[in-house]
């Protein structure tokens, strides 16, 4: 009698499991996509968006969003953004990793902790920002005056000069959990016997640093960079709850400009085609983020 | 739930048909489904209005519904796609246009002809250009609002200004708050919203067109000195570089809280103010540009319209005119200045009751446009590059007039 044993060893099974993953994979990742790309190339807004008369009209809304005023600035902002937050996240949550690599009392605990932030909903963490970074009442701005460090406030939120670094610095703190965590896994998992027969072998601390943790590490980092700009490029919450991407476009970003087209102005079309670009940029890292996952099962 | 709504209500009548054989039914109820961007915890507008409606009409039951104001144009918009509009809605007066332009609404004109309640030479003429396109109607002002300044009479008195005398003139304006700035107190002289956003616009506009222009002609040498005497306030520090990111909400706070000795808002705050503001404050109509110059001040509030898919046109019809009925009790009830020439009878507040209503009558309408929300984001942008200096003035206002223009002959 052939029970499901056979059932389950059998190709028919391989190819349901492959058929069920991919089928999920199409309805909820391709689909929404493709369509993205699709309504990109129609002239399309939000009172045709569910009728028929949604006419192609080639790359022309890609021509015209490219050639609005604020579209450069919001590129540059959008690669200040990720490059600063990605890059602050990584070295201070290494260096936290690092810290809590050496075993105190009461280490893993306060390591658990530091996760408070991260699981705080971005728009909270914002609201809780813009409070902070109130230009006439804010704590920030308190604080900086009453020990001298400033004698006029800064306007951390209108001052078109400062408000996306505000953003950045929100978006850091917010990331600096996830690197740690990601970043400690890394590290544990390098033997100690390796940085032992290093210091017999006299390498100090910044040569280990240097010739055996970064090495041991590169896949881990390569991952940690990699979703760190996935994650940064969806970062949508902390723009809504803080600056709008204003004033005038200083902190505004591809992502929260993206939903501004579509539905602050209804411009569908215009909207699709940030997201798409947008998409383009996140293939590109995710490519490096699975080319450095592979490294790692090489390891 | 619509449908669900539709299909037990034709069961029970069928169930009524089938119970009493060769019994005349009843006349069948009719549901109007209605959105709004009221509250129904705060009782406010249309909540208490459609259950007083249902007791006079026991033949239609309206079903009200909540719609946050910032996703009503898009919930409308994906609803009036996909059939499943209500019958009647809020529509915030500037976007009439884009739903009009749209063909999603009723012509109420032919109906109003009729009407013995509804008449539109009562409506102030603001209120009544963001729903009268020619000799077609596209929606019943529910109520209107305004802005003017308030200010704090203590501290005028403090700064030896006469309380008695509000600025009349931008110059005056201008040089009250400069006497009524006090950094080291923490008091700016005046308070507004420049915010990037429909509030930005609202308090803007006016003083454009004070100064002559409008959202179509925003580049004059008038319209320059208007965002430029803007800039004066905010370089001056006369009002918080913060004025770029507030609210008029969070605006008023920092008047109600004495960090600011004016403050332009509407008459929606003053419910807040009388309990908030431990001083006397007064209110002033908003100043003009020279003596002498024309006034003018911004149009709020929204209308009551019919879509055009309702299945029940009359009834909707009925509703709207009984909704107009309550003019009168709009100000005392919900804080809404009445949008046309009734009597209210002792009006709160009376004194800034008489200030609002003399505003309203000088009140425009954004537009009107069916590309309003991209012209008004032109403008904000123009505001905000101004006001931070990324831009001149003039600058800001040209670039924003060639957007607008091409908005318009897209």
């Amino acid at each position: 009698m052939r029970g499901f044993g056979a059932f389950r060893d059998g190709r028919g099974f391989d190819i349901t499991l492959v058929t069920l993953a991919l089928a999920y994979l199409f309805v909820f990742a391709a689909l929404p996509m493709l369509y993205t790309v699709v309504m990109s190339l129609q002239k399309i807004d939000m009172f045709t968006l569910g009728t028929l008369n949604r006419p192609f009209v080639g790359l022309r809304n890609y021509e015209r969003v490219l050639h609005m005023p604020q579209a450069w600035r919001i590129a540059r902002n959008t690669g200040i953004f990720v490059a600063l937050s990605v890059l602050f996240q990584l070295l201070i949550g290494l260096a936290l990793a690092m810290f809590f690599q050496q075993e105190f009392p009461g280490g893993s605990t306060l390591r658990g902790l530091f996760l408070a932030g991260w699981v705080m909903p971005a728009l909270v963490v914002g609201a809780i920002w813009r409070w902070l970074l109130a230009g006439d009442f804010g704590v920030v701005n308190y604080l900086l005056a009453s020990t001298g460090i400033v004698h006029n406030h800064i306007f951390w939120i209108s001052d078109p000069h400062v408000a996306l670094y505000s953003v950045i610095i929100a978006n850091i703190w917010l990331g600096i959990p996830f690197n740690m965590l990601l970043l400690s896994v890394g590290l544990a998992a390098i033997p100690g016997d390796v940085y032992e027969a290093a210091a017999i072998d006299g390498a100090g601390r910044f040569s280990r640093f240097v010739f055996i943790t970064l090495p041991l590490m590169r896949a881990t980092l390569g991952a940690v960079v990699a979703l760190s700009i996935i994650f940064t490029m969806q970062q949508y919450d902390l723009f809504a709850a803080l600056t709008q991407g204003g004033p005038s476009n200083s902190s505004n970003v591809a992502q929260y400009w993206s939903w501004q087209l579509s539905f602050e102005t209804y411009d569908i079309s215009g909207g699709s085609v940030v997201a798409v670009l947008m998409i383009i940029v996140v293939i590109l890292v995710a490519a490096i983020y699975v080319r450095s996952t592979r490294l790692e099962q090489r390891v | 739930m619509k449908r669900l709504t539709r299909l037990m209500t034709g069961l029970a009548c069928a169930a009524g048909i089938a119970a009493a054989p060769g019994h005349q039914a009843l006349a069948a109820q009719v549901t109007l489904h209605v959105w709004t961007i009221d509250f129904e915890n705060l009782n406010q507008y249309m909540f208490p209005l459609a259950k007083e409606f249902e007791k006079l009409h026991p033949d239609i039951k309206i079903d009200v519904k909540h719609v946050q104001f910032s996703d009503m144009n898009n919930d409308l918009a994906r609803a009036s796609i996909t059939g499943d509009a209500p019958d009647v809605s809020y529509i915030d007066n500037p976007y009439i246009d884009l739903f009009r332009s749209r063909g999603l609404l009723l012509n109420l004109a032919p109906m109003i002809a009729k009407s013995k309640v509804i008449d539109l030479s009562k409506f102030y003429p603001g209120p009544l250009a963001a729903v009268k396109y020619g000799d077609k109607v596209y929606g019943i002002p529910r109520g209107a609002n305004t802005l003017a300044l308030y200010y704090n009479a203590d501290m005028f008195k403090a700064a030896g200004l006469d309380p008695n005398k509000p600025p009349q003139t931008w110059p005056e304006l201008y040089a009250d708050a400069k006497k009524l700035t006090n950094p080291a107190k923490h008091v700016y002289g005046i308070a507004f919203s420049a915010v990037a956003s429909e509030e930005g616009t609202f308090q803007f506009l006016p003083w454009i067109q004070m100064a002559g222009g409008d959202y179509d002609k925003l580049n004059t040498p008038n319209d320059v000195k208007a965002l430029e005497f803007w800039q004066k306030l905010i370089d001056q520090k006369l009002a918080s570089p913060d004025t770029l990111v507030r609210s008029q909400f969070d605006s008023t706070a920092t008047f109600n809280a004495g960090n600011a000795a004016m403050v332009i808002s509407g008459p929606w705050e003053l419910p807040r103010m009388s309990k908030d503001a431990k001083f006397d404050y007064r209110v002033a109509l908003l100043p003009t540009m020279t003596e002498g110059s024309p006034r003018v001040s911004a149009l709020g509030e929204g209308d009551n319209v019919i879509l055009k898919q309702s299945k029940h046109p009359k009834q909707a019809f009925e509703f709207l005119e009984y909704l107009n009925a309550q003019m009168p009790r709009v100000w005392n009830e919900w804080g809404f200045l009445p949008a046309e020439r009734v009597t209210v009878q002792n009006p709160k507040w009376p004194a800034d009751y008489k200030v609002f209503l003399a505003a309203l009558k000088t009140a425009r309408v954004r537009g009107p446009s069916p590309q309003w929300a991209q012209i008004s984001q032109a403008i904000q942008t123009a505001i905000q590059s101004a006001l931070t200096h990324q831009a001149t003035a003039k600058q800001a206002l040209d670039t924003a007039q060639s957007q607008v223009e091409s908005i318009i002959n897209q």
